[in-house]
């Protein structure tokens, strides 16, 4: 690629965290964001046809949304590297674009010895070689800053939003923070972004049973926080009214626990060694849920994915051992609606008969 | 249990059996540790799997699971090792890495004991140290077992270095030569990758085996076809693609259904490798071998047809 090149840097959909990826790019970086169009069938489509028959579903989707990133104006894609299978994404769909006939500058993170610092600014100087280095180390962290209240805030949300006395308040204060952060320039942008939804969600009344009905979600790390993916699992969950929990967040497995190393104490019982890249979390806090008296869990991953495939075991010895339901939901390039949604409403009868007989 | 009573150590003959069998084996007789195998795999121990497996699970799972129901009950313990890496960007699939819980959590009403040893070079678990580790608990003395193992291990490397030989002398073979690609316990599985090999050297074929290779060779070599590729087993496999791709007449890259490295790399190496003609053939729990007989049929052909043979 020629000096003068003016670089366009996408990133695919990935729940709502491309807020913090357009803030990196722009403004700690300086290089213009392309904003992938929110993923839709077409994206899932394009992806799957593309794609290798028996991939995990991540990687279509992703891939769909590169192509989208493509055909909205990008020049370069970035994508992550990973413990799994998502560790080859990049190769893999990097090859599968330019055979396509596209061209574009590919910056693939599994290319790089990413447990060293040093690396971060060897990307970052290639993304934009005129990279002021102090401005970047400081906007990155308030970019980590927005994640965790974004996480912080959408756990809140989804505790709560099925209990919104005032029809639909609740969710127009979620969406006015989501807004808000696509939005954000500056660190007092993203503080006050923060303050506006704490405050609605403090004023806004809610009209909660004693004892609701709680259920934890657990799962494979993409498809478990993307609504698109799971085709708003927690939505209808909580509209059904009932309280959710989701420990796996970007927040807690990157920024606030990303070693693990103290999770595994708890389950030694079930699993001695670490069975995969989110498979300690996902086990501990199945357990925690459980031990805390939570009416069920549901274990959500795509179809395929190995790691997941491989916890579910535990989790049958979990719900065998706390006699607490889970419900098992597999998310491929087919999965209908109006299927999830027969599955969601027997579940939730389910476990609210159990709650009353109990 | 009496003191003295040396234990019973159960194999299964699957997965990681046919990597390591030598290295096993050896390491048990030094001890003097008894084993037991389970038998070839066949409709039994794949139909008792499955019911095991979650569905989703690849198939070779599933014929593993078979394989340790089979030695429930018939030994002390089964040995189910957890493999997880070799190094950077030498990882195995993460199957591999769940292997021992997984097992635990499937048979925790059987009563059955497992024993296991934890190759993690990424955590600083050598394989030296993993199976010091096993020697010990089971209750052998730290100088035997470390005599045991370095023993074991210069058997197995003189081994494989004659079977790596062997393969060697087959791509200067007459006739026609096809590369086989494929994990070990797929090719080597009686039930589901001999039928291909048997069907191949029926037809005149000369059947060789990617995975058999020098592997620091074919680790070095796989940079240069896919090099962010991290999984050990692919990696020797596709360098062995790349060392011998202009020495064969056609590449089977065979896999067991879904098999999580393979559904990628095999993709990739369709797309890089060029100029050799290539069978991408996925192993599932049909019964019937009449499927893949037409494939393999139709694949012999084409190659001789483009040679001007046919």
């Amino acid at each position: 690629m020629d000096d003068m090149f003016m670089r366009k840097i996408s990133f695919p959909r990935y729940a709502e965290y491309n807020c913090a990826f357009r803030y990196i790019f722009e403004e700690a970086m300086d290089v213009r964001c392309i904003q992938p169009p929110a993923i839709t069938k077409r994206t899932m489509e394009l992806g799957a046809k593309y794609s290798p028959e028996f991939v995990c579903t991540p990687f279509k989707i992703t891939l769909g949304s590169m192509i989208e990133a493509l055909e909205a104006g990008a020049n370069t894609l970035l994508m992550v590297h990973g413990l799994c299978r998502l560790g080859y994404y990049g190769e893999l769909q990097e090859q599968i674009l330019s055979d396509l006939g596209y061209r574009f500058d590919f910056i693939n993170l599994s290319e790089y010895d990413m447990g060293k610092k040093k690396e971060y600014i060897k990307i970052a100087k290639r993304i934009n070689p005129k990279l002021h280095l102090a401005k970047f180390a400081a906007k990155f962290m308030e970019a980590l800053r927005m994640v965790e209240y974004l996480d912080e805030i959408t756990a809140e949300y989804y505790r709560n939003c099925g209990f919104d006395a005032t029809g639909g308040q609740y969710k127009a204060a979620y969406q006015r923070f989501i807004t808000a952060l696509y939005t954000a320039h500056t660190r007092a942008d993203i503080e006050d972004a923060y303050r506006a939804v704490r405050q609605s969600f403090q004023t806004i009344p809610l009209n909660k049973p004693l004892r609701p009905l709680r259920v934890g979600i657990v799962g494979e790390f993409y498809t478990v926080m993307d609504a698109f993916s799971n085709l708003e699992l927690e939505q209808k969950l909580a509209d059904m009214g009932v309280e959710l929990y989701r420990w796996m967040t970007v927040t807690h497995q990157f920024l606030h626990y990303s070693s693990q190393k103290n999770m595994g104490v708890k389950i030694r019982d079930l699993c001695t060694y670490e069975m995969g890249p989110t498979a300690t979390a996902n086990i501990w806090y199945a357990r925690e849920c459980a031990e805390r008296g939570f009416d069920g869990l549901v274990h959500v991953k795509s179809a395929g994915c190995t790691p997941e495939i491989d916890v579910m075991p535990v989790l049958q010895t979990i719900g065998a051992d706390y006699k607490i339901p889970v419900l098992y939901l597999t998310y491929d390039s087919q999965t209908s609606d109006v299927g999830l949604m027969t599955r969601l409403e027997a579940f939730y009868d389910m476990i609210e008969m159990r709650k009353k007989v109990l | 249990m009496e003191a003295k009573k040396t234990p019973v150590i159960g194999l299964p003959r699957a997965m990681l059996y046919f990597r390591y069998r030598t290295l096993w084996h050896a390491f048990f007789d030094e001890l003097g540790i008894q084993t037991v195998v389970s038998g070839p795999t066949d409709r039994a121990v794949l139909e008792q799997g499955s019911a095991r497996a979650i569905d989703e699970a690849c198939l070779s799972l599933k014929i593993y699971l078979g394989h340790v129901e089979a030695l429930c009950g018939k030994c002390d313990y089964i040995l189910v090792p957890r493999v997880s890496s070799f190094g950077r960007h030498r990882n195995m699939c993460t199957r591999f890495e769940a292997l021992p819980d997984l097992v635990k959590n499937i048979f925790r009403e059987s009563g059955q004991k497992f024993l296991s040893y934890d190759l993690d070079v990424l955590q600083k678990k050598d394989e030296a140290s993993a199976f010091q580790a096993l020697g010990q608990t089971l209750g052998c003395s730290p100088r035997a077992v470390r005599k045991a193992y370095k023993a074991a291990e210069k058997t197995e490397q003189a081994q494989y270095k004659g079977l790596v030989r062997e393969q060697e002398q087959l791509y200067r073979a007459e006739g026609l030569k096809i590369l086989i690609a494929a994990h070990s316990y797929v090719i080597e599985d009686p039930y589901i990758g001999k039928t291909v090999t048997a069907y191949l050297k029926g037809a005149g074929v000369t059947p060789i085996r990617a995975d058999l290779v020098d592997r620091d060779d074919a680790l070095r070599h796989s940079l240069e076809l896919s090099p962010t590729c991290k999984w050990e087993i692919s990696r020797e496999i596709v360098g062995s693609i790349a060392m011998h791709c202009g020495k064969v007449d056609g590449i089977i890259l065979l896999s067991a259904f879904p098999c999580g490295p393979d559904s990628m790399v095999n993709e990739l190496i369709a797309r890089r490798v060029k100029r050799v003609p290539m069978l991408n053939l996925v192993l599932d729990s049909q019964s019937g071998t009449a499927g893949i007989e037409t494939r393999l049929e139709s694949f012999i052909d084409i190659i001789r047809f483009k040679e001007g043979q046919l």
